[in-house]
């Protein structure tokens, strides 16, 4: 049996779509219920089982080998640093990792002060990506919400994950710089890679498959 | 000021059942390795920073402290380095070959994973003295037969060779930031992260074959044939050869079914030179067990000698059912004994197991 580590919200029915046509079939409805777990409707060799965690989460069970299989962004999985393999790019979830200010600001100043504040959820990327430069900042952690920071003065820029950009541009922000393309990614723990060879790899072909076929 | 009760993260208390098995295991696996004729061998729990850092590398990962006369000294982060020091050192004059086994406890500053904390157990062996492939095959066997004790069967090792790659980079003649690229996309087997560098790279049309082909080479005997077919360049082929060889005696030891050949595996500490390996247990998340050939690390403390090693980590290796540990559970039934201390003196003489109910 192999376990797969799905997230919650809005991977969630893009990542069922890509495992059903692969071919599996699940004996729940996945998207409706309120459980965490499910089986497959396969036979018991070629049983699947689904877990629901968090987003930020998903690394972390797969890592650790909780699940054998995951499907994750790869913001989450940049931040978490979680030590993976990430064969496939899923092809869906398309984001850009960038950092975010007032109009016509610049992502390596701040407002005057020597340190530049920053917003985000996002602190590790931050964090490398400003020593990477050796730009000091202050990383101010924040759950939600992370547009408001710059507009009351909490902060001076924001590190986010921007998918239209509709957010940023109604609170009268833009990307001042991308840090990195994110978009959904297969994640495959290393130990279970090569103890269950033959079942993730057929795995892996028929999500393949699926992928170069064109998602709609 | 932490309260005096906090314990410090990466640290852990073994108690009762827990240590019993701790103990249980390790004698275990010290029988097998003094089986196969290796020496114990005690090193220091603390050495020159240097010694780890020029040996080990991963500087970042070393506890150190400077002493009152002020040089920098270093808790173990492992024994390899250790030992090979002791070698060179010690022991340069012993006749060859010099077979070492060791079993403690090593600090690295690390995230706690897989049951490991900052602190954990290794035991291993340390074979010095032997370039060809048997000493390979020797150290690979002492494994086979480690989880075997134990009765682990469902166990895989995962055998790859620095040189295979080795050769293939060293002919591109790439800037080291881009062979560092392009490892970390092999590393975590991410194609399209490979694509898009491999537009940047520029290649012939033969290496970028090769780069797409690395990540999927694992797998039975047919893994070699197929990396045959990639690369011609001495010090690859030459590992092959090497492997090949290996897994030949394996399959006519009918072990070849515990064998995997992984050429995508190219992680591994910088003193590795030769062959490279993992062990994995289904059922475990983590590895249990790694360990190759570092040629290059007596060397560094004055003696030129070739070495090949691995280790076990017991606190992965606790958390297995193991039959080998059912004998654990509980201390063995004593004799219950008043305030007649004379009395559970002579039990004792006799052999027996006392508890005293005072």
């Amino acid at each position: 049996m192999l376990v797969i580590a799905l997230c919650k919200g809005r991977f969630l029915e893009p990542s069922l779509d890509l495992l059903q046509r692969t071919g599996i079939r699940f004996l729940d409805d996945v998207a409706s219920s309120r459980k965490l777990i499910f089986d497959s409707a396969d036979s018991a060799d070629n049983l699947y089982r689904v877990v629901l965690v968090k987003p930020a989460d998903v690394p972390t069970y797969v890592e650790y080998g909780a699940a054998d299989i995951g499907i994750a962004g790869r913001d989450v999985l940049l931040e978490t640093r979680a030590d993976v393999l990430q064969p496939l790019d899923l092809n869906f979830g398309h984001c850009k990792l960038a950092v975010a200010g007032p109009k016509g600001t610049s992502s390596v100043n701040g407002s005057g002060q020597p340190t530049i504040r920053i917003a985000t959820k996002y602190p590790n990327i931050t964090l490398d990506f400003y020593n990477s430069r050796g730009i000091p900042v202050e990383i101010i952690p924040l759950s939600g919400s992370i547009e408001l920071a710059p507009l009351i003065g909490l902060a001076d820029r924001i590190v986010d994950l921007v998918e239209t950009g509709r957010t940023l541009r109604e609170n009268g922000l833009e990307i001042l710089e991308v840090i990195a393309e994110s978009s959904a990614r297969l994640l495959i723990n290393r130990a279970g890679y090569q103890t269950k060879r033959d079942e993730v790899r057929r795995l892996i072909q028929a999500l393949e498959k699926v992928v170069a076929g064109g998602v709609s | 000021m932490k309260s005096y009760t906090q314990i410090p993260p990466g640290t852990q208390i073994l108690i009762g059942r827990a240590a019993r098995r701790r103990r249980v295991l390790e004698r275990a696996i010290c029988s097998v390795f003094e089986g196969w004729s290796y020496e114990e061998i005690i090193p220091p729990i603390f050495d020159y920073y240097d010694v780890f850092a020029k040996g080990w590398g991963q500087e970042e990962q070393i506890y150190r402290f400077i002493d009152r006369e002020g040089n920098i000294l270093a808790l173990r982060p492992e024994f390899t380095s250790l030992v090979a020091k002791t070698v060179a050192t010690r022991l340069a004059s012993s006749p060859k070959p010099i077979r070492l086994f060791y079993s403690g406890e090593v600090l690295r500053f690390e995230k706690a994973k897989g049951g490991r904390q900052r602190e954990f157990a290794q035991i291993g062996i340390e074979h010095y003295g032997g370039a060809g492939k048997s000493a390979d095959v020797e150290i690979l066997l002492v494994a086979v037969e480690t989880f075997q004790r134990l009765g682990i069967q469902s166990f895989q090792i995962n055998l790859g060779s620095v040189d295979f790659f080795g050769g293939i980079i060293d002919r591109m003649e790439l800037p080291k930031e881009q062979v560092g690229a392009l490892k970390e996309v092999l590393n975590i087997k991410d194609q399209s992260g490979l694509e898009s560098l491999l537009q940047q790279l520029k290649l012939d049309e033969q290496r970028e074959r090769i780069m797409r082909a690395v990540p999927h080479l694992t797998g039975g005997r047919q893994v070699i044939a197929e990396a045959r077919s990639l690369v011609k360049n001495a010090r690859s082929v030459e590992a092959l050869d090497h492997l090949e060889e290996i897994y030949s005696i394996f399959e006519r030891l009918d072990l070849a079914q515990h064998l995997t050949i992984d050429l995508g595996e190219i992680r591994g500490f910088d003193y590795y030179t030769g062959i490279l390996f993992r062990a994995y247990v289904r059922g475990l998340g983590f590895e249990v067990a790694s360990g190759g050939r570092y040629d290059g690390l007596p060397a560094a403390f004055g003696e030129d000698t070739p070495a090949v090693g691995f280790s076990f980590s017991l606190d992965r290796l606790e958390q297995l059912v193991m039959p080998a540990l059912d004998s654990t559970e509980a201390l063995p039934p004593a004799v219950e004994v008043d305030s007649d201390f004379a009395k559970a003196i002579r039990l004792r003489q006799s052999g027996k197991a006392v508890k005293l109910c005072l």
